[in-house]
This record gives C-alpha cells, structure tokens and sequence, in this order.
C-alpha cells in the first residue's frame, strides 16, 4: 500500500506522526491532506530518508538543492562535498542531476549519505547511456528509458522529475508562440529533439501508466517538470506555458487515481506581479498538488546574483503558495556552481522561505523573529548567533555589548531614553 | 526659489527639462509632479559640481547608499574609497552619517569629491560637536541644532533628514505599547535622551518653521526621518509608528505650503504581507511626497545576509509606491561595512529596484531584460556581459570558470538544451 492509500484508509503510521509532530500539525490533518494530495511526502521504501520531509499545504516552506556530475572528469569527491555543504545551509532536499561519469554509483553513494528526500531527473541519465552505449541520443529507446528509471527507483530516489505533460501538441503551440527563450529546460529540449527527429509521440506522456506502476511499486513521489518553463521575463505565462499546465492538472487526476504521490515543478523566470498568478493557476489546475518552483528568477538582468533575484521571486511564490523552492546559485547563467555557490544559494533561498511562512504564518515563524528582536535588545550576541539563520557570516560580529560609551561625561542621552523604556540603552 | 516654488509658478527649470527627458515624461508632466509635491527635485541650489536626481511617482527607483566613519574609526580615505565603490555600483544618491574625526572638512571633501545628490543627519553632528563642547549629547543646545542644520546646508548638503516628527505624545504611545525593540533610528534615540533629560519638547517639531526656513533657502529636500521605526518584524505597524506618520503628514503639509521639498522616511523591519499597508498608509497621510524606506527587511533572523531581506523587501515595497531605497549591506547587526559590503549592498538594492521597475512600467525596465534574454537566446557572451548589472563580477564568474571562446553556457556542458534543440530544429543562433 502507498502512503496516499494509507492516508486514504485513515492508517495512521510513525512517519506520518513524526511529520505531524515537526510542523506542528495534527497528525489527522496531515493525514487527510495526504490523503487528497494536498501534501506529498517522498520516501521511497529502499531509502527511508530519517529527515523525511513533507512538503504542501500548511507544512513549512522546503527548500531543495541540486548537485550532480556534470562532466567526465568531475570528482565524486567534489559533488559530496557539495551535498554536504547543502545540508551545512540547511537544505530540505537534495536532487542529484549527474550527466556524466559513474552516475550509477554517484546515486547510490549520494543516497547512503543523505538523510533527506533524493531527487532525480532519470531522462538525464537514460540520454547520457544512450550516447555512451548507441552513440547517440536520439537513439534511446523507450525501454531504455524505463530500465534507468526502475534501477533508480529500486536504489531508492525518493523523488524523480518528469516531462510528461510535454507532447506533439505542445510543440505546434511552443513554434507559434515566438518566445524569446524557447526551451530552458534540459530534459525538455532533449526529449523534443528526440521527438521531431523520429516524428514520434513523447514516451513519457504515451506511457504515462508504466511511470505511475514503478511509482507506486517502490513509493516514489512524481514532481512532474516543466518543459516548457519560461527562460526570460518576457515569457512568463505564455501560451505554452499555460497548455502544459493543463496537461499537467489532467496527469495529477490519474497519478492520485493510481495512489501515487505527486507535486509539479514551476518556473524559472517569471516577473514580479505574475508570480502569485502563476501560483495561483497552478493550485487551480492541478487540483492542489504541491507546487515547486525553480526560483522563481525575478528579473533577467543580475547573472551573478541570481541567488538574490530567486530570493525575491521565491519569497512572493512562497507567500503566494508554492510549497518548495529549488535553490538558485550566484553561478546560474554563468558557471557550474561551486560549493560556495552551493552553500549561498541555499541560505538565500531557505531567507525566501522563512519569508513567505512568516507571511503563511506558520507556527513558530513568528516566534524565531522574536526571540532573535530580544536577543537584540538584551545585546546578548551570543543568542543572535545561535539564532541566526547561518552562522556563516557572524565571525566578525561586533561584540562589544558594553552598555555606555562613556564619551558623555554629563549623562547618556541613550540610558536616558532607556530608563524611560525600561531596556538597556544604545551605544552613541 | 525651490524646484517646488519655481515649478508652482510654471517654471522648467533645466533640471526638470533634463530629468522629463531621462525618465521618459514631458517636462510639464514632471513639473506638475513636482508642483505636487509628489516628485522632488535634489539639489541644494549653492551646489555647483552635483546633478540633480528626481525622486517620485512614476520614477525609476531610486537607490542611498550610507557611508560615514564613527568615533572609533576615522578613516577619510577608506569613507571615500566606499563612496567611488557606491558610485560604481550604481547608488543614485549618498549619505554621509560621520560622527567621528574631522566632520565639517570630510563632508565638504566629500560634495567635491561627487557629483551625485549627498544627504546627512545634522542631530549625529550636532550631538558629537555636543559631547565636546557640553560634555554630552543631552547637554545639546537648541541654538546650536539649528546652527548644524544651517552650517550643513550652506556646505551644499542636498537632502536633509531631520527628525521632526517625534514628539512626547508619540514617546507616551511607543511606552504604552510595550515594544520589543524601542528606537532604533540613532538621531531618534539622541533626541528622545535629549527631552527627556531636558524635560523638554522637540525643538525640530516645536520649531518646525525655522527647518523649513533654512530648507527653503538652500532648496535643502526635506526627509523626515523616521525617529520610530520599527526595528524587529513583531513592533511593525504599532500605534506608536502610525502616530509617527500622522505627525510626519501634518508636518509634510507645512513643508509644502512653505514651498520646501519634502519627503517622508520610512522602516525599517515589516514583514511581507504588512509592506503594501504600509506604503499606501504613508502615502494617504503624507500627501504622496515620496516614501523613502530602509530595506524593507523581511526577516529579523538573517544577520549577515540582510542585503537579502532587504531585497526581498524593497522589491514588494517599490512596487507598492516606494520611491528611494536606502541600501542595506551584509554587514547589517553586525558591524561597520567595509567597501565590499557596500558593493554588495547597493547591487542586492538596485535588483530590487529594477525588479519593482519592471512591475511599475519604468522606461527602460523591460527593455532592459528583454535584451538580456536575447543575449542569451544568442548566446552571446559579451552582451550578456555587458548588460549584466553588475558586468566585473559577471565576468569574474564566467572568467574563472569557463574557457575561452566556449560559446555553450557551462552550466549545462554537453547536455546545452539550447544547443540540442538549435541542432534537432536546424534553426539559426544555437537556437530552437
């Protein structure tokens, strides 16, 4: 029996209580929203991540991070350190997205290692085989990809990333619609490319029925992506963009018919005042299935920054709704990250969550803010340090909390003012 | 006369003239703005190497950077070496907040040494000049208040916040309320001392008219600092900050009405859902002069990272009708910025502001990232580059990490779905 079905059937388990118990929710709420799909939680039943994570409505916001080889020549090595740096900022999830190399056993050492839900993109991996063992991509045959994506399930992915919704249709609509930025999303353009060279139906949308039976045989969670994610400003809510959605509401209804778990994968680049509309759609059609956004980027202009535009982005989806932001790095549009980009991105994102639960109001989110604002007036740094939502900046924290300067020697304007308040007064 | 009086009168001036033109209005719109009170014009009139910047409704979003030393680090050079690394960055404006060293001649090297709109907080100078003179800051003669607002002003300062609307009823009502962190504005908290000490109301809000006397003499643009901003996300939008709004509106009305430019200083820490009601409280009860906030910072429990609440923040805030951002830098709660901070801290605003301005209709915004966007389509490099907001540290990233002449983005390496799919489609640009 799947998690949804045991919600369904009102079969309480540790896993659910414990979620339950983290967010402060009754278990039976919890249960019932499960139940309806309005929560996912990933764990798949070969890894049975101890952090396990819940993400939807009325659960914290989530954060996730992506790492993964990308080139022949990179170091496992490096990837972990990476992974371990993620979860050092404080990241929910991990997605690995490894192109190259031993991906095999970079997953299987990459799902020891992580107590948290592990996210995949199994396309990634069937094209990366197909050019190494065929040739080329466009020589993957369905049942290649079907092979990667048992072999994955049964190593234990908690989580793996689809294109389901993207078919022929989409493709007419995507040529007509002149986008700025036709295809950001690598598995999207892969799996078009596949398709108009051989004028055949998208495998994973034909077949959507083999997907949901590996789903359901060894618990993973769907996080149905995107293809047709916007890559500019200028193309947020395009034709495209809206039609796959459609899709994408009508495969929610036959996921949760089948008892499999699903959440859908969002932008990526979207403008401000569209960001809550584009929540807000997304809720609508896919019948409240957990919303998961790339970002979102709020601007094109600030490569370099883009853990600051994503910030901003992520922090009004959030507020708007969106239940997990997929970190976005300073390295984006310019680099491969690095660790520190690693690290960076997921503290401007895990911000942008706090952000949008503060606005959610979340239990307990207030109340860190709180706690934080008396340790500021009690100048008790060594509070503000523990509080802080990374301690990676605090080393040069000024600490001189000495109460009076002693540069006033006829009375401190600022003692006065704190007597009248009855707290301990400024440094001039 | 002000940029207000002359524009009252019908007057285009040639800072309108110029300014209509780089906003992408026709003169006498911006003039009636101005005429409004809803634009200000910043440029004190003795000021003669400066250009003026036009701060409103309607306006790209403008962007402060502070800088200033302290009395225990005084350190000329290192204060101006930040005020060239704002300037790069792309602050609009600065303010110069000294409260140690030599104060007079560093803030008249610094109106020679730019030419963008400089801005002070006469009390902190006031109140050092005080500690020496009388002993304390309490010890602050009123004579001599008002002589700092006059000396500053006639050196050529542009913009002025001066902390008018703090008086005993709104202390009464921040005291009532029991708020986490009091004052935490600095010019605030000196004067609160100050009444208190010297039993006595304050003198910028009992005298009032002499500030705007001097404003108008100098064409000075007014900011009425916000001596009761909340400092922490629970004290937002408590009686006592309403009160001080109240108190900054009718304050607002006397400055306009004596033909003085005026704006209105703003929080502070507000979460996100409080930010619109904020902005649009203000600016019902200040008459639409411009809203000049710090931040908005979103969270409290961020310290090093605040550059990002800030963002996060002004992003909502400018696009609820802020006008002019005061930066803040990741140094934040923890310390003095250092010239790095302030890079960081103006570039995190400017994506801010540019981000609202492209919600507000700016001229200019969308262009801007519709270009990026199809730099990248084309792959293109160095427009990417060159468009970037911040083109060094772009060029740094890519530099350290990419070879040369590699014309797919790294990020995906071979896997490029824009290469795969310019390829499989056979369309032009590496692109589908």
């Amino acid at each position: 029996m799947t998690l949804m079905e045991m919600a369904q059937k009102g079969q309480e388990n540790p896993l659910f209580t414990m979620i339950a118990q983290n967010e402060q929710m009754k278990v039976q709420l919890l249960m019932e929203r499960v139940a309806t799909g309005q929560i996912v939680i990933p764990y798949n039943l070969h890894h049975q991540p101890k952090r396990a994570q819940g993400f939807g409505l009325g659960l914290s916001t989530k954060v996730s991070a992506s790492i993964g080889l990308d080139n022949d020549e990179d170091l496992l090595a490096d990837e972990l350190f990476k992974v371990d740096e993620a979860m050092r900022a404080g990241t929910h999830a991990i997605m690995d997205l490894s192109t190259a190399g031993n991906i095999d056993e970079a997953r299987r050492t990459i799902i020891e290692r992580v107590p948290l839900p592990l996210g995949s993109l199994p396309i990634y991996q069937a094209f990366a085989e197909a050019v190494r063992t065929k040739g080329s991509a466009l020589a993957l045959e369905p049942e290649d990809f079907f092979r990667v994506m048992e072999r994955q399930a049964a190593d234990g992915v908690d989580f793996m990333a689809l294109h389901s919704a993207l078919h022929t249709g989409l493709l007419q609509t995507a040529k007509e619609d002149r986008r700025v930025l036709n295809l950001v999303s690598r598995g999207g353009s892969l799996l078009m490319g596949w398709m108009i060279y051989h004028h055949r139906e998208n495998f994973l949308y034909t077949m959507f029925d083999r997907i949901l039976e590996i789903a359901k045989k060894h618990e993973v969670t769907l996080s149905l992506a995107d293809a047709m994610r916007p890559g500019a400003g200028a193309d947020s809510l395009c034709r495209s963009q809206a039609e796959e959605l459609v899709v994408l509401g009508e495969l929610v209804k036959r996921s949760r018919e089948a008892g499999v778990q699903i959440m859908i994968k969002g932008p990526g680049h979207t403008p401000p005042q569209q960001i809550a509309a584009t929540v807000k759609l997304e809720k609508q059609v896919c019948q409240g299935a957990p919303y998961f956004v790339f970002g979102p980027v709020s601007t094109d202009v600030a490569p370099g920054y883009d853990e600051i535009t994503a910030a901003i982005g992520g922090a009004m989806a959030g507020a708007a709704g969106a239940d997990i932001l997929c970190y976005v790095t300073p390295a984006e549009h310019i680099a491969y990250p690095n660790a520190q980009d690693v690290y960076r991105g997921v503290v401007a994102s895990r911000i942008a969550a706090h952000v949008a639960d503060l606005a959610k109001g979340y239990p307990g989110a207030e109340q860190w803010d709180l706690q934080m604002s008396q340790a500021r007036r009690e100048q008790n740094v060594e509070a503000q340090k523990r509080l802080a939502l990374a301690q990676e900046r605090l080393k040069d924290f000024h600490s001189s909390a000495k109460p009076f300067c002693n540069k006033c020697q006829t009375g401190c304007a600022m003692a006065v003012a704190g007597e009248f308040f009855q707290e301990l007064p400024w440094e001039c | 006369m002000t940029q207000l009086i002359k524009a009252r009168a019908g007057i285009i001036t040639p800072e309108v003239e110029r300014l209509a033109k780089e906003e992408g209005f026709r003169a006498e719109e911006l003039a009636e703005k101005v005429a409004q009170g809803r634009v200000v014009i910043m440029k004190n009139k003795l000021r003669r190497n400066s250009v003026a910047i036009a701060v409103g409704e309607g306006l790209r979003t403008k962007v402060n950077a502070n800088i200033g030393t302290s009395p225990d680090c005084v350190d000329f050079k290192d204060e101006l070496y930040k005020i060239r690394v704002a300037e790069a960055a792309g602050a609009d404006a600065i303010m110069e907040l000294s409260t140690g060293g030599d104060i007079d001649a560093f803030r008249r090297t610094v109106l020679a040494a730019t030419a963008i709109p400089v801005g002070s907080v006469p009390t902190y100078q006031a109140g050092m000049e005080s500690i020496s003179k009388n002993g304390s800051v309490v010890g602050m003669k009123v004579e001599d208040m008002f002589e700092m607002i006059e000396r500053q002003a006639a050196d050529g300062i542009d913009f002025m916040a001066i902390h008018s609307a703090l008086n005993r009823s709104i202390l009464e009502r921040l005291k009532n309320q029991g708020r986490i962190t009091d004052i935490v504005s600095r010019g605030g908290a000196f004067l609160t001392g100050w009444m208190f000490h010297n039993d006595q109301e304050n003198p910028l809000y009992t005298q009032f008219d002499r500030v705007l006397e001097i404003c108008k003499k100098y064409d000075v643009t007014l900011s009425i600092g916000d001596a009761i901003r909340p400092g922490c996300i629970e004290d937002s939008l408590d009686r006592a900050q309403v009160q001080g709004v109240i108190v900054a509106g009718e304050l607002v009305k006397r400055a306009l009405e004596a033909g003085v430019q005026v704006m209105v200083e703003g929080p502070g820490h507000v979460p996100l859902d409080q930010i619109p009601a904020t902005i649009l409280l203000q600016k019902q009860l200040c008459h639409h002069v411009p809203y000049y906030i710090l931040g908005n910072l979103v969270t409290d429990i961020a310290p090093g990272y605040d550059h990002i609440t800030a963002a996060i923040g002004a992003t909502t805030a400018a696009i609820s009708g802020a006008n002019f951002i005061c930066y803040v830098t990741p140094a934040e709660h923890l310390r003095l910025p250092t010239a790095e901070d302030v890079h960081a801290g103006v570039i995190a605003t400017r994506i801010a502001t540019h981000a609202a301005d492209l919600v507000n209709g700016v001229k200019g915004a969308r262009e801007w990232d519709l270009a990026m966007a199809r730099a990248r389509k084309a792959l293109d490099w160095d427009k990417q580059i060159e468009l970037a907001i911040d083109p060094p540290t772009a060029r740094r990233i890519r530099g350290e990490r990419n070879a040369e002449g590699d014309e797919a983005c790294s990020m995906c390496g071979g896997f490029c779905a824009m290469k795969v799919v310019g390829e499989y489609l056979g369309t032009t640009e590496g692109s589908c």
